[in-house]
């Protein structure tokens, strides 16, 4: 283990990982190859064929970094450089806010034309669902703390159950709004509606992503008390913003 | 092979950054040549109005995105930051290989602009409703070139910043870091909090374009202008990620070979670096000054983006003061640092008219403007990164470069620059407009743009000259021996030319009063 990169001081050898690189080589495929192939070439097969591949890539790229790093040194670094990434995050979900604004300050009416009436009994059942996941991983977070492993894996997939169930809602809310008629083009309020939610909504299955790379080497008994804190640090920065887009969106 | 393509060695992804961004940098200047070849007659040349809308876009894009930024933060950053800090390497050493590699698809995908059907054709600024609505140009390669090349940057200020913090050597307090340090770290954190902003900007260009949302659309409730001031909130702090790091470099070249302290350290590290970084946030309106905003949002900006003045006059004095009674000693890297105090002055001080809510709706989108940010950025940052290359090489390489022949392609470089870019203050202040393809109706600026056209063929010549030296020093030069310029930072006494694995051979501890200029 002492062959790989962190945790190591003043080695005697250049120390290699292949996954940052495999992961670069997914991204590359997968966002902007694909996108490229499918929306501004129209060559739908092999856009796809390029998705899956890069997809593959990250998976597996991420994999086998969890795996080699999991069984290092903790240093604890990922406890600051976690939340310093978070400023970045919270600067994109910002300059989203701010272009909502902007465009729902400056309309005459709003409401625009066209935007049906929005429920707001789905998004605090949500709000409820995502809020019981950050109390449901801190209680795992307890049990790692405290050695029971069994513990930490029933609570994660508790965890992952109810973001799997957020995310469901928000499939069955867009899929309601769009038999209504309202889609991302219809005007300022849908712009707004889809992009802020639909941005979060991924941020939602990045953090259950992250879980899932928790799962995988807990299931075969291996665990990391830095790597479960920063992805639970994820998890209820995720939580937060979503205070944000519930009150901004359903809720004025 | 396998040791460069997946090591996550601070050194050599360090070298990985050095050598995309001076790959960007070669194919971007063959741009820039087409372009002035272009502008050589009044009438269509070389190149067609199309061809000569991608050279735009590929110039600036590749020289901000791909070479500046890259350059001054990535490459600079990584081979330094460690060594000078008495680090065995990164905080997160896989990290620093994926943002290398996203950095390096970025700069492959920019590329692609030269095969694919339809290439980006939208400036580096990719303004809307020209790039959402009616190019039928490729806008979605520019935007994941931006996704790429900004996630590199946000990972990599994740790392440094960690870096920073915990990684100094035992018995380094924060006065005692090298400048450089410093200005890493300011540019940084602007990296960190205004790259998301741009991302955020161009992923609703690509949302508008594609899917038809209404971000930017008037009829349908959306605004044009949030483009800009999203484009403009991230772009202005830029010109601080390039600024802050080429100051820095400059101050650890001019330190080192005239002998001295930095003049005003604490002065120029929590005034300068810390008053850039932040009033840089509060200055972008000043890019907006025609597109019609408020009166009270355009003088508020004129006012705060001459209050910057303040804090990079701070840093222009230690950068003089620290020559004051120094003994100075022209290497290549001083020459390039000396002409930096000039360049960065006039780069700087035609800067404050344009600042000048009045003045701009003369000089806007003319080639004063164009001439101004070249001598500011593409100058001087480019110089400082160059002397920065320079006074490295040795540690890099362990070799020497030719001296002689760095001398000779400085001055070629010097006259060439200023050949170039003057006579365009000349015709931008007449009014002639920038991004022309074809100038019919100012046919009197003819003799302005050859003279500039000639100046960047001389630039051309010195930068191959300056190629062949870097390349042949590096592999055929003499051996430059471990601290060839008498340095007192850590990465010239305690690390060996080249340093190996783990940078240090016993790892070094500091005293209370140690500096790293401490002559």
């Amino acid at each position: 283990m002492d062959h790989t990169a962190e945790g190591h001081a003043g080695g005697h050898h250049w120390e290699v990982s292949i996954y940052p690189f495999i992961i670069a080589l997914g991204i590359f495929l997968l966002a902007p190859m694909a996108f490229g192939l499918i929306f501004e070439y129209k060559m739908l097969g092999i856009g796809l064929a390029f998705f899956v591949v890069g997809l593959i890539c990250v998976f597996i790229g991420v994999l086998g970094w969890v795996n080699e790093a999991i069984g290092q040194k903790e240093l604890g670094y990922s406890l600051t450089g976690l939340p310093i990434f978070i400023v970045s995050e919270t600067m994109i979900f910002l300059s989203l806010f701010s272009a909502y604004w902007m465009m729902r300050l400056s309309a005459d009416t709003w409401p625009p034309e066209g935007s049906p009436e929005i429920g707001v009994v789905l998004p605090v059942f949500m709000t409820i669902i995502l809020i019981s996941s950050s109390v449901t991983f801190h209680i795992g977070e307890g049990k790692l703390d405290e050695g029971d492993k069994a513990g930490f894996k029933t609570w994660l997939l508790i965890t992952m159950a109810l973001g799997l169930l957020f995310l469901g809602c928000t499939i069955y809310e867009y899929n309601h709004l769009i038999h209504e008629g309202f889609r991302w083009g219809t005007n300022a309020k849908s712009t707004a509606f889809y992009s802020i939610t639909g941005f979060h909504a991924s941020h939602v299955f990045i953090g259950l992503g992250i879980f899932l790379f928790l799962l995988i080497p807990a299931l075969r008994g291996k665990t990391n008390m830095t790597f479960t804190m920063a992805a639970g640090t994820y998890w209820h920065f995720v939580d937060i913003i979503w205070f944000f887009v519930v009150s901004q969106i359903y809720f004025w | 092979m396998k040791e460069w393509i997946f090591t996550t060695d601070h050194k050599r992804v360090g070298i990985l950054y050095l050598i995309g961004t001076l790959a960007a940098f070669a194919v971007a200047g063959l741009m820039a040549l087409a372009i002035r070849l272009e502008l050589w007659e009044v009438g269509p040349g070389i190149l067609s109005p199309n061809q000569y809308n991608v050279a735009l876009y590929f110039h600036g894009a590749a020289m901000i995105l791909g070479f500046l930024i890259p350059g001054l933060t990535g490459f600079l950053a990584n081979y330094l930051i460690p060594m000078m800090i008495g680090a065995h390497d990164v905080s997160f050493p896989r990290i620093n290989a994926l943002s290398v590699w996203l950095y390096w698809f970025g700069i492959v995908l920019a590329l692609l602009t030269f095969v694919i059907p339809n290439p980006p054709d939208i400036m580096w600024t990719g303004y809307v409703p020209y790039a959402s609505q009616y190019t039928s140009g490729n806008s979605a390669f520019y935007v994941f070139t931006v996704h790429l090349i900004g996630f590199s940057s946000i990972l990599g200020s994740v790392n440094f910043l960690c870096t920073i913090i915990y990684m100094r050597a035992p018995g380094m307090g924060w006065n005692q870091l090298n400048f450089f340090v410093w200005t890493i770290a300011g540019a940084f954190v602007i990296q960190l909090i205004f790259v998301p902003v741009l991302a955020a900007a161009v992923t609703l260009l690509l949302l508008d374009k594609y899917f038809g949302t209404a971000f930017f659309v008037p009829d349908s409730g959306g605004d044009v202008l949030l483009y800009q001031n999203l484009f403009w909130f991230y772009s202005h702090p830029a010109v601080y990620v390039i600024l802050l790091p080429a100051v820095g470099a400059l101050m650890e070249i001019i330190t080192t070979m005239s002998r001295n302290q930095v003049f005003n350290y604490k002065v120029a590290v929590y005034g300068g670096v810390w008053g850039v970084v932040l009033l840089g946030s509060d200055v972008w309106v000043h890019h907006l000054y025609t597109s019609g905003l408020a009166d009270w949002l355009r003088i508020g900006m004129m006012v705060t983006t001459l209050i910057i003045s303040v804090p990079v006059g701070l840093l222009t004095i230690s950068l003089v003061g620290s020559l004051y009674r120094g003994s100075i000693q022209y290497s290549t890297g001083m020459l390039y640092a000396a002409s930096c105090l000039f360049l960065i002055l006039l780069g700087g001080l035609t800067g404050i008219p344009l600042a000048m809510t009045s003045l701009t709706l003369h000089l806007a989108e003319t080639y004063f403007v164009m001439a101004h940010f070249h001598f500011i950025m593409g100058i001087t940052a480019t110089f400082a990164l160059f002397g920065a290359i320079y006074h490295w090489f040795p540690k890099m390489t362990g070799k020497m470069y030719s001296e002689t022949l760095g001398k000779i392609s400085f001055v070629l470089n010097f006259i060439g620059v200023n050949v170039t870019f003057i006579p365009l203050f000349g015709i931008g202040v007449e009014g002639m407009p920038r991004r022309y393809y074809d100038y019919a109706m100012f046919p009197q600026f003819q003799g302005a743009q050859q003279i500039a056209t000639v100046g960047a063929f001389i630039i051309a010549v010195a930068m191959a000259l300056t190629f062949v030296n870097w390349i042949h020093g590096a592999i055929a030069g003499p051996p430059a021996g471990k601290n060839p310029w008498g340095s007192a930072s850590l990465e010239w006494t305690h690390a060996d030319s080249p340093p190996g694995p783990g940078n240090f051979p016993t790892p070094p501890t500091v005293s209370e009063d140690w500096t790293p200029y401490n002559y």
